[in-house]
């Protein structure tokens, strides 16, 4: 037995698509120029040196019919040629079905070569119109195409679905209403024996009208009600018409409209963008409900029924002896259609199968059944001596890049196409020469990929010895890596008054770099006009592990109360963004959401800005630092770390000394002489104490834990054990690292975990009623505290922890901001 | 390694939609002519889709508003207005472009989920 030719082809007079039935199924092939659709528009467009096929020509159909052509399924069989002025040359609508066919090739994904199809045909076809579509297969490359008719395949997407082996006798419609064009088939099936026994239909008919009829008799005069135009429907109409962009503004809303009524009972259009006579501007939304859109398209709807009628009337029937109607083609999605035809006729309507894809379903169905007629050659053919030798730049910061190849072996007949991976770009098929000279558009920020496919004339791939094409675009390739993490210096909750690193650009990132914005909320309020109130940013460069102190700092900005337009709160957020130039340049820009404000500052490596008033603050906060430690250490006969510290204890002095006696007006570099040292001396601290911290963050992490792991027993549900356990089984793996700020972000990850079930605890949400209640006075309203407290009473006693659990919240919103920080760090829980 | 091969996400529409809001906010800020921070919240908005929301997936958006357009731009939807069709220039754009960002180990894999809906007009009429 013959192989199955499995393929089915739905060629169409406005779309086409293709499908394939594989192991009892079928797979609708999507299009990889338009993702998220099966079809292509049957629409050919030709420049002097390519050829574009599907949406892109369509888009050209209307305002460049010399070269683009459409609809040209209604001229099959006819002596009719096109005359494309591009090319100066005639084209045949076997010509261009051809070239749909052959589009439709590379939809095909699983790397088949193509040779057989079933083409569907609308039943209205003769021999000779059918014979046309039979050529246009064998010149798209098929070496065998069969036919079937569109009514049929439908019904076979639909007896298929149904998954009813045979179907019974019966004879029903099939109601095919697309985006251009009507047909409706009566069909017929008698032992087994499917046929078409009429049709009648309308080329001119489709959904596109019902968008214009919108536009036309919703929207302009809803808009001329409330604005002064003076020929608003002409002048959007008329290719100079100065509204003319607009008219297809409001066409693709209305469109979008007719859609959403499909589901809902009314759809709102925004009519914006325009002035009217008197220079008033339009912003009006227009409401169309479905009653109003079913009267307008009803005149339409009710001409297919007429139709239909006379098909039943000629065939002697009546509504009774059909089954039903069944729904192809995207506008049946139109309840009414759906609605009316049933109302009308009084025959079911059934819409149980996909109206776009149906055709090119049920064809792939039919293909299953049919046998190769001939055998399939060796492929040899497809290892080609084709050889191209590329050149481009592979990094471009540009927004197009120059790709340049030379190609060598036998050109003859052959085509090219160069498309980006990400679907935004499609060179179209062009005449593979000796040489190939593209601008390739670059999205920015990314990598961008390009494929180079060559065709032969039927639209197989050939083989090239060409690997993909890759160009970074907004950072070169051969950039400069920074050598060295960048960090923030932030507030560390954990350890009040101190502060921790945040790692904002990895060590080995390429640059230029520019951070997302980064949103704090501050720890300290700003009094406006007070220039002894200030916040700071300090950025650093060094490990993202060490303490700030060890770090060197490569930018640093004040931002005083005299510089702000308004008190700032302590708890308000501020945004900060930092970039990096290729040249090295620090940008931040800081935001003060309260205020509204902005602060920028740029700073230059070579200028290093290090205040001495700050410097004086890092060396007194080291200096204490290193006395603490020292007596940590004497204290737990730590005596080693005791010794290196003392050692570097006699540095520090030197550097306190040094630092103290600077005036804050020093000219000199001894001030980065001290920052560099003082910078040596905190490496050295945490180097040395490094083991106590890391003993330190370990312990509290097991207590967190074990914490954790008692509350997980009581009231854990699936999914905090699943987080416990997801972080405990990291445990060995951030253990590793010897981090103390990986450890503690660990920790951090488990008590936000308690924290989640303490508040379903009722020994923990009585004893925080009772806090908040023992707290009272420092709320802000009194009288919605007292409230508050009388019902969370009741509560308590009513036992209703949901209920306490909300007073409790409503309570400490209550609370001065700084008050509920103190309380999370106290009590032990985060919110 | 020469067959056309494109990525294609799948994402729920109604974060295309929500994306679709934030281009409109944008869009109708961008007229407002009195002095406003308006676009800050936009940016950050932005900023959250595309680093903040999902750990490995991100969506952006570009709007193509003055750009060239020939018929190479798969990355737009557009209709012609007026009666020239060459030296096209966007006009109008209905929907900006959305990517979607992914994460795979150490590479960003960027791909186009919604096309732009623009409508296009020639710089010569």
């Amino acid at each position: 037995m013959g192989e199955a030719i499995n393929f089915g082809i739905d060629l169409g007079t406005t779309n086409s698509a293709i499908a394939k039935f594989v192991k009892g199924d079928v797979i609708i092939f999507s299009n990889p120029q338009d993702f998220g659709r099966n079809t292509l528009p049957s629409v050919v467009a030709y420049k002097k040196d390519k050829i574009t096929v599907g949406s892109k020509a369509k888009e050209f159909l209307e305002k460049d019919p010399k070269s683009v052509v459409g609809v040209f399924k209604r001229k099959m069989g006819t002596a009719e040629s096109f005359k494309i002025k591009s090319i100066n040359e005639s084209k045949t609508p076997i010509e261009l079905s051809a070239q749909v066919l052959k589009e439709l090739k590379t939809f095909v994904n699983t790397g088949e070569n193509l040779d057989a199809a079933v083409i569907t045909i609308p039943a209205s076809f003769d021999t000779i119109q059918s014979n046309a579509t039979k050529d246009a297969g064998l010149q798209a490359g098929f070496k065998q195409v069969v036919l079937l008719q569109e009514p049929i395949a439908a019904s076979l997407a639909y007896a298929n679905m149904k998954k009813s082996t045979e179907m019974k006798d019966g004879q029903w419609l099939v109601y095919d209403l697309g985006g251009g064009t009507f047909d409706v088939a009566l069909v017929k099936i008698k032992d087994g024996e499917m046929k078409v026994l009429d049709h009648e239909g309308d080329n001119f008919l489709g959904g596109a009208d019902f968008d214009n009829l919108i536009v036309e008799k919703l929207l302009i005069p809803k808009i001329c009600q409330s604005y002064h135009f003076n020929n608003l429907e002409s002048d959007m109409k008329s290719a100079s018409g100065k509204y003319n962009a607009k008219y297809y503004l409001y066409l693709r809303r209305a469109e979008e409209a007719k859609i959403i009524l499909s589901s809902k009972t009314s759809a709102e259009i925004i009519v914006d963008g325009i002035e009217d006579e008197n220079g008033v501007d339009v912003d009006i939304e227009i409401i169309i409900t479905r009653s109003e859109f079913n009267e307008l398209v009803k005149n339409y709807i009710d001409s297919t029924i007429d139709m239909i009628k006379k098909i039943i009337t000629r065939n002697s029937l009546k509504p009774s002896d059909l089954e039903f109607v069944l729904m192809v083609g995207g506008s049946t999605y139109i309840p009414f259609v759906r609605n009316r035809v049933e109302e009308v006729l009084q025959i079911r309507s059934n819409c149980e199968i996909d109206p776009t894809t149906a055709v090119a379903v049920g064809a792939a169905y039919y293909a299953a059944t049919k046998q190769k007629s001939f055998k399939n050659e060796d492929k040899s053919n497809q290892n080609s001596s084709i050889s191209i030798k590329a050149s481009y730049n592979k990094a471009s910061k540009e927004k197009e890049e120059l790709f340049a190849a030379r190609v060598s072996g036998d050109l003859s007949g052959l085509n090219y196409r160069i498309v980006r991976q990400d679907g935004g770009f499609d060179s179209g098929l062009k005449k593979l020469t000796e040489r190939i000279n593209e601008d390739l558009p670059l999205v920015s920020g990314t990598f961008n990929f390009f494929t180079l496919s060559v065709y032969d004339q039927q639209n197989n791939v050939v083989q090239t010895d060409l690997e993909q094409i890759g160009i970074n675009s907004g950072f070169a390739i051969s950039g400069q890596p920074i050598p060295e993490d960048i960090c923030l210096e932030v507030d560390d909750y954990d350890n009040p008054g101190k502060t921790r690193l945040k790692l904002i650009f990895q060590k080995n990132s390429i640059l230029p770099l520019r951070s997302q914005s980064i949103s704090f909320p501050l720890n300290k309020g700003l009094i406006k006009g007070n220039a002894d109130d200030y916040i700071y940013i300090n950025v650093l460069e060094g490990s993202h592990l060490a303490l700030p102190e060890a770090n060197k700092g490569i930018g640093f900005m004040e931002i005083r109360g005299n510089q702000i337009n308004r008190d700032i709160a302590k708890g308000s957020d501020i945004e900060i963004i930092l970039s990096i130039s290729e040249s090295r340049d620090i940008a931040i820009s800081v935001y003060l959401n309260m205020a509204d404000q902005e602060f920028k500052q740029t700073f230059n490596p070579k200028e290093r800005h290090t205040p001495i008033d700050f410097l004086k603050e890092q060396v007194d906060d080291l200096s204490f630092k290193l006395d603490q430690e020292i007596k940590e250490a004497s204290d737990k006969e730590d005596y080693e770390t005791a010794n290196s510290l003392n050692r570097l204890k006699k540095e520090m002095d030197v550097v306190n000394n040094e630092t103290s006696s600077l005036t804050s007006d020093d000219v000199t570099d001894k001030r980065y002489q001290l920052e560099d040292k003082k910078r040596r001396i905190a490496q050295e601290i945490d180097l040395a104490t490094k083991n106590k911290r890391l003993n330190h963050v370990r312990d509290n992490y097991f207590k967190m834990k074990e914490e954790c792991f008692e509350m997980l027993n009581k009231l854990g549900n699936d999914h905090e054990r699943k987080y416990y356990n997801d972080i405990v089984s990291q445990e060995s793996a951030f253990f590793a690292t010897n981090s103390p700020i990986k450890i503690q972000e660990k920790s951090d990850e488990l008590n936000s975990l308690l924290s989640g079930m303490r508040w379903r605890s009722p020994e923990f949400l009585s004893l925080l009623f009772e806090w908040c209640k023992n707290n009272k006075v420092k709320m802000n309203d009194q009288s919605q505290a007292k409230s508050l407290i009388e019902a969370g009473n009741i509560s308590i006693e009513n036992q209703n922890w949901d209920r306490i659990g909300e007073i409790c919240r409503g309570l400490l919103n209550l609370m001065p901001k700084g008050t509920t920080n103190d309380v999370n760090t106290r009590i032990g829980f985060g919110l | 390694m020469n067959e056309i091969k494109l990525i294609n996400i799948k994402v729920p529409q109604v974060y295309l939609d929500l994306v679709n809001q934030i281009f409109e906010i944008d869009k109708k800020s961008s007229n407002i002519k009195e002095e406003n921070s308006i676009k800050r919240n936009i940016n950050k908005i932005k900023n959250i889709f595309e680093f903040e929301l999902f750990p490995d997936l991100g969506f952006d958006y570009h709007n193509p508003l003055g750009e060239d357009y020939s018929e190479t731009r798969t990355d737009c939807e557009a209709t012609i207005s007026g009666t020239n069709c060459e030296n096209l220039e966007i006009v109008e754009v209905i929907k900006p472009i959305i990517f979607c960002s992914a994460i795979n180990g150490n590479q960003k894999h960027k791909s186009i989920v919604q096309k732009a809906v623009v409508v296009v007009k020639s710089r010569n009429n």
